[in-house]
C-alpha cells in the first residue's frame, strides 16, 4: 500500500511537471512525415530476449516501404537526422532516463559510377556514431564511433562476387560483421532489414474494409532497423539484475520505451546540389511508442502535431483514448453497421447489466464514489480522477492507461479468475504490471516477466490477450488467483515482441476485450455459467486480416531478418559476338629445374597482336614477365616462354593475356606450378579478415575443413581442382587451421591468421 | 538546288549554335526514379519521367506528360500519396533557338484541405482529407510573367478501394468518373489533367542495378521483373495544339515535310522548392526564400545511368545555360555504360550485355569505344564537307578531339537533337561503305540549344497504336524498317516510316527507352547510318550477327504492366489499393 501511495505521489508530480517526451507506430501515418520517409519512425519493439534472457532488446524501425530493388540510390539512413531510442525507468525523474542517439554519415568510395557498388567500392556507404545520455539528454557520451551499416542487399553480383562487387560469402556475413559492441556493453546493429510489421493496409484504410485473408501491405518491403540489446541491470533504475526481482511482476522493473527522429529546425537547400545546411536547433518530426497510436487513434487534424509533441503536452490527446474513433465502428448506435469488417467486435453496452462503454457513455463512472472502489486502482485516493474523470469518458478506464501510464497489478486490472461472480473490483489473478505513471505514449515493459520460448506451443502473437485467455480458461492457470507465469505475459502491450499482432490486439482492446478479461463481460453474458460467451468468442476469433510477418525472424541478435534481396535467381548471360577470339588449344606450365617452361598452342589468330605472359603468387594480382609477338597466319601456332625466376618455395600461377591489334584482350586459363612440393593447396589471403580462398589443383575430391586452435570444426567444403571460399568474418581474431583430406587421409594442414 | 538551300539552312543553324554557346540561358533536364542521392529523400519533388508525343487520336495535338513521386504503393494509407504543397511542378517547352529562356512554361502549384479533421481515414462519409486542387499558370516570356489559365483544378482522390470511392460510406461515385471530371480545359485552350495514375514506366530495377545483371524479355534463365509494376505515380498531363507549340503558330498542315525543322520542340520538366525549410515544434513546416530547382528531367535515364553519383545532385539543380550544362558533356562523349560493352574494359564482367559490343573496327577504320578516336580520324577530310560533321556548319561540337568517340552520336541525341543531314541518315540509298553520303532521312529533331531535353519534331505523324508496325523500340524500329523492309528500303526518298514518332524523337508512353538507350550506347545508331559492326566483312548484308544481337537485345520488360487509355490523359487509372492484382516487383 505504501508503494502505491508513493506511486500516487509520483503521478501527481508528473501531472504538474511532466517532462517526458513520448511517442506512436506507423508507416506514413501523418501528413508531414509521409513526405519525409527517411525520418519516418515506423515501429518500435521492446522485449525480453528469447536468446539471452538477461537482456532486453530495443528496436526502432525507420523508412517505410523500401523497395528491395530501389536503386540506383538504395535506401539508407538520413544524415542530419537524430534517430533516438528513449527509455524511462524512474517515475521520480523528469526527463528520459536513458537516451540512445544515432547519427549517420555517408561517403562515396567511387564517385565515377552510377552503380551503388562496383569493383569492391561502395557508394553512399554509411557509418554511425552512437551516443548515450543518462541524464535526460543534458550530456551525451559517445559509445560507438564508425559503426558500420551494411550495404543494401542489391544482389549476388554486388554482394558476393569478388572483384566485381564486395566479395562477401553472403549477406548474413555482412550483417554479422556489422554488429558492434558499445563501450558501455550494449550490442548494437543499425542497417536494412525485412520490415517485421504486417498489416492489411488496403483493407484497413478503405474505411475499415477489414477482411479475412487480407493482403500484407508490407510484404517484401525492407526498412532500416536500429537494434540495441541491453542488460536488464543497465535499464533497471537501481541497477538491479533479474535475480533481484521480487516477483515476475516486480513494479521496480518497468521501463517505458519510445523512439523519435529529429531534424534541424532550419534547412537551407543548396542551389547547386550541395548538401543542405542546417541550424543547430533540432525539432522532433516523428515519434513512436505504442503501435498505431498516430495511425489509427489520433485523427488527421492532429497527427502532425502529435509527432512533434514533446514535453508535458500529451494530455491534449487523452480524449482520443477516452472516446476513440475506432470505437464508433464497433457500436451499432454509431457507424457500426457501416463497417461490416469489424462486425465481430461490439463494445459492451450493458456489461453485468450495469456498464456501457460505448463512446460518450458513463462506463465505470457510475461507480464514482462507491466504497467498493476503495483500495482498487479506481480509488481516487490512489490515482486521483485519472481513470474516472467524468461521465462521458468510458475508455479512460482501459485504453487510456494502456497507452499512457501502463496498467498496475491491482483490481480491477486482474483477471476474473479467482474473482467472485460479477465482481470485477475484487482481487483476481495477476497478469500484468507495466505501470510507470509518467503520462505519455510509450511501450511499457515489465522486464521481470520471463520470455515465452518462441518454439513453444503456447507462444501466441496475441500477446497479453492470449495470456488472459489462458489465465481464464486453461486448467494449468485458471484454478486460483495466484501469480503464475502465464505464457505470453511478455507480449504486447507488456512491451512488444516482433511477432505480436498488435493491429488485432488493439482492435480487440478497443472492442472491450481487456474489460472482459477482468470480468466486465460482454452483453450476452447471462450472469451465470461460462462467461466465454459467443460475443467474447467472436472477439477472440477476430483478426485484422494478417497475423504474422511474411518471413521468419532471426532467433538471436539482431532478431530482425536479413533484408529482402533485390536480384534473385540465376544470372542471364547474353550471346557472344561472332568475332571469334583466339582459341587456346593448350597451355602448360611445367617445372624445368628451378625454372618454369610455359608452352601454349593457339588457333584463329585474326587481329592478334601479341601475348603478355603474367604470373601471380596468389590473391589475383598478376604481373607481366614477358611479351611474345603474334605469328598470325597459319592454322595452329605454338609459342613458348621460359620463366627463369619463379618464386621458389611458393605456388606460382601463370596466365597468358592475348592482346588484339585494337587493344582488346582475353586471358588463357590459369596454370599452377608449385615449388613447395608438399603444398596441395594454397590459402589466400593470409592474414585474412572476411574470407579465405582455398585453392587446389588436386584432381580428386579434397575435403577442406576449417578448425579453430582448440580443434573445433568450423566449416567444411569439398573442392576438386578449384577454389572454395570460407567466410571468416564472424570469427574472433586469431589463428585457425585449414586441413585438406582425401579419402579420410590428412594430406596437408595450413595455419591462417584472422585479423 | 535543294542541296544549296539545305546548306544555307544549316549555315544558319551553325550561327545559331554559336550564338547559343555565348548566350544560352535556359533550363534543361532527365528521367528517373530515386536517381540522385538528395532527391531520393524527397519523393514528392522527384520527377520520374517526361513524355512528349503526337497524340495518337488527334494529329493536331501534342501531349506533354510529367510524372512525379516514385513507388507509390496503391494501398499506402492512411495518408495516401499526393502532390506536395510548396512545390512548383513545371513543364518547360523550347521552340526557338533565338530566345535564351524557355519559350513556354507551365507551372502547377497545389493546395490541400482537410474536410473532416476528426477521422484518421482519408475518405469517410463523403468527406475527403488532404483533398487537393491546383492552380496552373503559363508563361510565354521565359518565366518573367505568368498568367493563370486554370484557377482551381481538381485532383482526383487516391483510388483507395470500393468502400471509399463507390459506397455511401465513402464518396458514392466511381473512379473513372472522378478521373474524367478532373480533366480541365485551360482558358488558353489546353486540356489538363493532374492526378494519380499507373506508373507507365517499366524497368528491371533489380537486374539493372546489381552491376548490370540485365534479364531480357523472353530469356529462359531468369525472367525480368518490372520494378515499377503495380505502383502509381502522380501525373501532370497537358494536351496542346501543335500551333500553340510551333514557334510561329503554324499548324501541322503548314509543315513543309514530315521532318520540317521548324516544328521541333524541346521539352523538360522540373520541381522546385523554396530554399529555406523551417520546422516548427507544433508539427508544421514552412518554406521561404528563393526557389531552387531540386529535380529535372528531359531525356530518360540521363541522371540515372549516365551521370555518375558524384555529379547527380548537381545535375538536378542545373539551370542549363550552356556554361553549366556542358560540364556534363564528357559523360556522353565517353559514357560509363560503354565500359560494359567493351571487352578491353569491363565487358567481361557484365555478361548480360554480351549482345552489345561497340564497334571497335567499323568499316575497318573506326573505333567508337571509350577513349578512342571514333570518326575523329576523318577530321580535316574533305569528305566531311556538307555533312553535319563539317566544321563550317557545326564547329567542333561533334568531333571535338581524338578521345571523344561518342560526341558524334550520343552527345547530339541528348544535347542538341539530330539534324536531317548525313551522316545522320539511314544507310539505305548510300553507296556501300559510305556513311557520309546522303541516305534515307529518318530523323530531324535538331534544336541546337545545348541541354538535356526531349526533342520532338511535331510534323512527324503518329504511328497507329494498333498497327502491326507499331513498336516500343521507337526510332530504332523505324531505322530497322528503313533498312530492311521492302516498303521502305527501296531508295533514299523521305517516307513516313512507322515509329519515326518514337523515342528519341520525343517519347511515347509505350517506348522502351531503357532498351533503346542501351542499344544506342552499344552503337546501333552508328550502325543504322552505315557504320556497321565489326563482323561486317565489307560486302553482303550488313545485318550481321552482331547487329542482330543488338536488335534482339532487351533490357528487361518491354512494356508496361497494364494498358494505356486511347485518349487523353492516356495514362491509365491508378491501381486500386484494396484489391489490385499483385505482381512481383523484384
Amino acid at each position: 500500500m505504501k508503494r502505491i501511495l508513493n506511486l500516487t505521489i509520483a503521478v501527481l508530480i508528473c501531472m504538474i511537471l511532466n517532462q517526458t517526451v513520448v511517442m506512436a507506430s506507423s508507416h506514413r501515418e501523418a501528413p508531414l512525415i509521409s513526405n519525409d520517409p527517411l525520418a519516418d519512425n515506423t515501429d518500435v519493439y521492446a522485449f525480453r530476449s528469447p536468446c539471452d534472457t538477461n537482456k532486453i532488446v530495443l528496436i526502432a524501425n525507420y523508412i517505410p516501404f523500401e523497395h528491395p530493388a530501389g536503386g540506383p540510390n538504395y535506401y539508407t539512413f538520413g544524415t542530419n537526422i537524430r534517430y533516438e531510442i528513449h527509455v524511462k525507468n524512474n517515475a521520480a525523474t523528469m526527463g528520459d532516463d536513458i537516451i540512445y542517439r544515432f547519427t549517420f554519415q555517408t561517403t562515396n568510395e567511387d564517385s565515377t559510377t552510377f552503380f551503388n557498388i562496383r569493383l569492391g567500392k561502395e557508394n553512399l556507404k554509411t557509418t554511425y556514431t552512437l551516443e548515450r545520455s543518462m541524464n535526460g539528454g543534458a550530456t551525451f557520451t559517445t559509445i560507438i564511433t564508425g559503426g558500420r551499416v551494411p550495404p543494401p542487399n542489391i544482389g549476388p553480383r554486388s554482394i558476393e562476387t569478388a572483384g566485381l562487387g564486395l566479395g562477401y560469402a553472403n549477406y548474413d556475413s555482412l550483417i554479422n560483421a556489422s554488429v558492434n559492441i558499445a563501450s558501455t556493453g550494449e550490442k548494437v546493429f543499425a542497417g536494412p532489414a525485412d520490415d517485421p510489421f504486417f498489416v492489411d493496409l488496403g483493407g484497413a484504410f478503405d474505411v475499415g474494409g477489414f477482411r479475412t485473408n487480407g493482403r500484407d501491405g508490407l510484404a517484401k518491403f525492407n526498412c532500416h532497423s536500429i537494434v540495441v540489446e541491453v542488460p536488464v541491470s543497465t535499464l533497471q533504475k537501481s541497477g538491479k539484475n533479474l535475480t533481484q526481482a521480487t516477483s515476475i511482476l516486480d513494479p521496480e522493473f518497468v521501463i517505458g520505451v519510445y523512439a523519435t527522429a529529429s531534424r534541424p529546425q532550419i534547412t537551407t537547400f543548396d542551389s547547386t546540389g550541395g548538401q543542405p545546411t542546417n541550424n543547430s536547433t533540432w525539432v522532433q518530426v516523428s515519434r513512436l511508442g505504442m503501435p498505431l497510436t498516430n495511425e489509427a487513434v489520433i485523427p488527421i487534424g492532429y497527427k502532425d502535431k502529435w509527432n512533434a509533441t514533446t514535453t508535458g503536452s500529451e494530455g491534449v490527446f487523452d480524449k482520443y483514448f477516452k472516446n476513440p474513433e475506432l470505437a464508433l465502428y464497433m457500436d451499432d448506435s454509431q457507424y457500426g453497421t457501416a463497417v461490416p469488417g469489424l462486425a465481430a467486435l461490439r463494445i459492451q453496452t450493458n456489461s453485468l447489466g450495469a456498464f456501457d462503454f460505448r463512446n460518450g457513455k458513463k462506463g465505470l463512472y457510475v461507480l464514482k464514489g462507491n466504497p467498493a472502489l476503495v483500495g482498487t486502482a479506481l480509488d481516487p485516493a490512489l490515482y486521483g480522477n485519472y481513470l474516472l474523470p467524468d461521465s462521458v469518458s468510458p475508455r479512460a478506464v482501459d485504453l487510456l492507461p494502456i497507452f499512457q501510464t501502463g496498467v498496475p497489478n491491482l483490481p480491477p486490472y486482474q483477471l476474473a479468475t479467482g474473482k467472485p461472480a460479477n465482481s470485477p473490483l475484487s482481487v483476481g489473478k495477476p497478469f500484468i504490471n507495466n505501470f510507470l505513471p509518467t503520462f505519455g505514449d510509450m511501450l511499457r515493459l515489465n522486464m521481470a516477466v520471463p520470455p515465452t520460448p518462441r518454439g513453444y506451443a503456447d507462444f501466441s502473437s496475441l500477446g497479453l490477450v492470449q495470456a488472459a485467455v489462458l489465465g481464464l480458461t486453461d486448467p494449468r492457470y485458471n484454478f486460483d488467483a495466484s501469480l503464475q507465469n502465464i505464457p505470453n505475459m511478455d507480449g504486447f502491450p507488456n512491451g512488444r515482441r516482433l511477432e505480436d499482432d498488435v493491429t488485432t490486439i488493439e482492435l480487440q482492446a478497443v472492442g472491450g476485450v481487456v474489460l472482459a478479461a477482468v470480468g466486465l463481460w460482454y452483453d450476452d453474458y447471462p450472469g451465470t455459467g461460462s462467461p466465454v460467451t459467443p460475443q467474447l468468442l467472436n472477439v477472440l476469433n477476430f483478426n485484422a486480416g494478417i497475423t504474422h510477418n511474411d518471413t521468419t525472424l532471426k532467433s538471436c541478435f539482431p532478431y530482425v531478418q536479413a533484408p529482402w534481396r533485390g536480384y534473385n535467381g540465376a544470372a542471364y548471360v547474353g550471346p557472344m559476338s561472332t568475332t571469334v577470339p583466339v582459341t587456346f588449344l593448350d597451355f602448360t606450365a611445367t617445372k624445368a629445374g628451378q625454372q618454369v617452361q610455359l608452352n601454349w598452342q593457339v588457333t584463329n589468330e585474326i587481329n592478334n597482336d601479341h601475348y603478355d605472359i603474367e604470373t601471380s603468387l596468389g590473391g589475383g594480382i598478376f604481373t607481366k614477365i614477358g611479351t611474345v609477338a603474334a605469328i598470325r597466319g597459319g592454322n595452329v601456332n605454338n609459342y613458348q616462354l621460359l620463366h627463369t625466376t619463379p618464386a621458389l618455395g611458393k605456388a606460382n600461377y601463370y596466365r597468358i593475356k592475348q592482346v588484339d591489334v585494337d587493344g582488346r584482350f582475353a586471358y588463357s586459363p590459369i596454370r599452377l606450378v608449385n615449388f613447395s612440393s608438399g603444398n596441395i593447396f594454397t590459402v589466400t589471403p593470409n592474414p585474412a579478415t572476411n574470407y579465405i580462398n582455398v585453392y587446389s589443383d588436386y584432381k580428386k575430391d579434397l575435403d577442406i575443413s576449417l578448425y579453430d586452435v582448440m580443434g573445433k570444426k568450423l566449416g567444411h567444403k569439398i573442392t576438386n581442382n578449384g577454389t572454395v571460399i570460407f567466410d571468416i568474418s564472424a570469427l574472433a581474431k586469431g589463428i585457425y587451421v585449414v586441413v585438406a583430406e582425401n579419402d579420410g587421409i590428412r594430406i596437408q594442414t595450413s595455419r591462417i591468421l584472422k585479423q | 538546288m535543294g542541296r544549296k538551300v539545305t546548306k544555307l539552312r544549316y549555315r544558319k543553324f551553325c550561327f545559331l549554335l554559336q550564338f547559343a554557346v555565348l548566350a544560352i540561358n535556359f533550363q534543361v533536364h532527365a528521367s528517373s526514379h530515386r536517381e540522385a542521392p538528395l532527391i531520393s529523400k524527397d519523393p514528392l519533388a522527384d520527377n520520374t519521367d517526361v513524355y512528349a508525343f503526337k497524340s495518337p487520336d488527334d494529329p493536331n495535338m501534342i501531349t506533354l506528360i510529367a510524372n512525379y513521386i516514385p513507388f507509390e504503393l496503391p494501398e499506402g494509407g492512411p495518408n495516401y500519396f499526393n502532390f506536395g504543397t510548396g512545390i512548383r511542378y513545371e513543364i518547360h517547352v523550347k521552340n526557338k533557338t533565338t530566345t535564351t529562356g524557355d519559350d513556354i512554361t507551365y507551372r502547377f502549384t497545389f493546395t490541400s484541405v482537410i474536410q473532416d479533421s476528426t477521422t484518421f481515414f482519408n475518405i469517410r462519409l463523403g468527406a475527403q482529407n488532404l483533398k487537393t486542387v491546383y492552380k496552373l499558370e503559363k508563361s510565354t516570356d521565359g518565366g518573367t510573367s505568368f498568367t493563370t489559365i486554370v484557377a482551381v483544378g481538381t485532383v482526383p482522390p487516391p483510388n483507395i478501394g470500393p468502400r471509399s470511392i463507390e459506397q455511401g460510406v465513402g464518396l458514392n461515385s466511381n473512379y473513372n468518373t472522378l478521373m474524367t471530371n478532373a480533366v480541365m480545359t485551360a482558358t488558353s485552350g489546353e486540356k489538363v489533367f493532374a492526378g494519380p495514375a499507373d506508373d507507365p514506366f517499366f524497368v528491371d530495377l533489380a537486374g539493372a542495378f546489381d552491376i548490370g545483371a540485365f534479364r531480357p524479355e523472353g530469356n529462359t534463365t531468369n525472367a525480368p521483373k518490372d520494378g515499377l509494376a503495380r505502383y502509381n505515380v502522380h501525373s501532370i498531363c497537358i494536351q496542346v495544339p501543335v500551333s500553340m507549340l510551333q514557334k510561329d503558330g503554324k499548324t501541322v498542315s503548314q509543315a513543309s515535310t514530315i521532318l520540317d525543322p521548324d516544328f521541333v520542340i524541346g521539352v523538360w520538366a522540373s520541381a522546385s522548392r523554396q530554399q529555406i525549410r523551417t520546422l516548427a515544434t507544433d508539427g508544421t513546416a514552412s518554406y521561404s526564400g528563393n526557389w531552387v530547382q531540386v529535380s529535372r528531367l528531359g531525356m530518360p535515364l540521363t541522371n540515372e545511368a549516365v551521370i555518375p553519383i558524384g555529379s547527380k545532385d548537381k545535375w538536378n539543380t542545373v539551370h542549363a545555360n550552356s556554361s553549366s550544362e556542358n560540364q556534363f558533356d564528357k559523360y556522353f562523349k565517353n559514357p560509363e555504360l560503354a565500359l560494359y560493352m567493351d571487352v578491353s574494359k569491363f565487358a567481361g564482367a557484365v555478361p548480360s550485355l554480351n549482345a552489345l559490343r561497340i564497334q571497335g573496327n567499323s568499316l575497318g577504320s573506326f573505333d567508337f569505344r571509350n577513349g578512342r578516336k571514333g570518326l575523329y580520324v576523318l577530321k580535316g577530310n574533305p569528305a566531311l564537307t556538307g555533312t553535319a560533321l563539317d566544321p563550317a556548319l557545326y564547329g567542333n561540337y561533334l568531333l571535338p578531339d581524338s578521345v571523344s568517340p561518342r560526341a558524334v552520336d550520343l552527345l547530339p541525341i541528348f544535347q542538341t537533337g539530330v539534324p536531317n543531314l548525313s551522316p545522320y541518315q539511314l544507310a539505305t540509298g548510300k553507296p556501300a561503305n559510305s556513311p557520309l553520303s546522303a541516305g534515307k532521312p529518318f530523323i530531324n529533331n535538331f534544336l541546337p540549344t545545348f541541354g538535356d531535353m526531349l526533342r520532338l519534331n511535331m510534323a512527324v505523324p503518329a504511328t497507329d497504336r494498333t498497327s502491326t508496325d507499331f513498336s516500343s523500340l521507337g526510332l530504332v524500329k523505324a531505322a530497322v524498317l528503313g533498312l530492311t523492309d521492302s516498303r521502305f528500303n527501296a531508295d533514299a526518298s523521305l517516307q513516313f516510316i512507322p515509329n519515326m514518332d518514337g523515342f528519341p524523337n520525343g517519347r511515347r508512353l509505350e517506348d522502351d527507352v531503357t532498351t533503346i538507350e542501351l542499344q544506342a550506347v552499344g552503337g546501333v545508331v552508328l550502325a543504322a547510318v552505315g557504320l556497321w559492326y565489326d563482323d561486317y566483312n565489307g560486302s553482303g548484308s550488313p545485318v550481321t550477327q552482331d547487329l542482330q544481337n543488338v536488335l534482339a537485345f532487351s533490357a528487361g520488360p518491354t512494356k508496361n504492366d497494364t494498358t494505356f487509355k486511347t485518349s487523353f490523359p492516356y495514362v491509365q487509372t491508378p491501381w486500386r489499393g484494396y484489391d489490385y492484382t499483385v505482381k512481383p516487383r523484384f
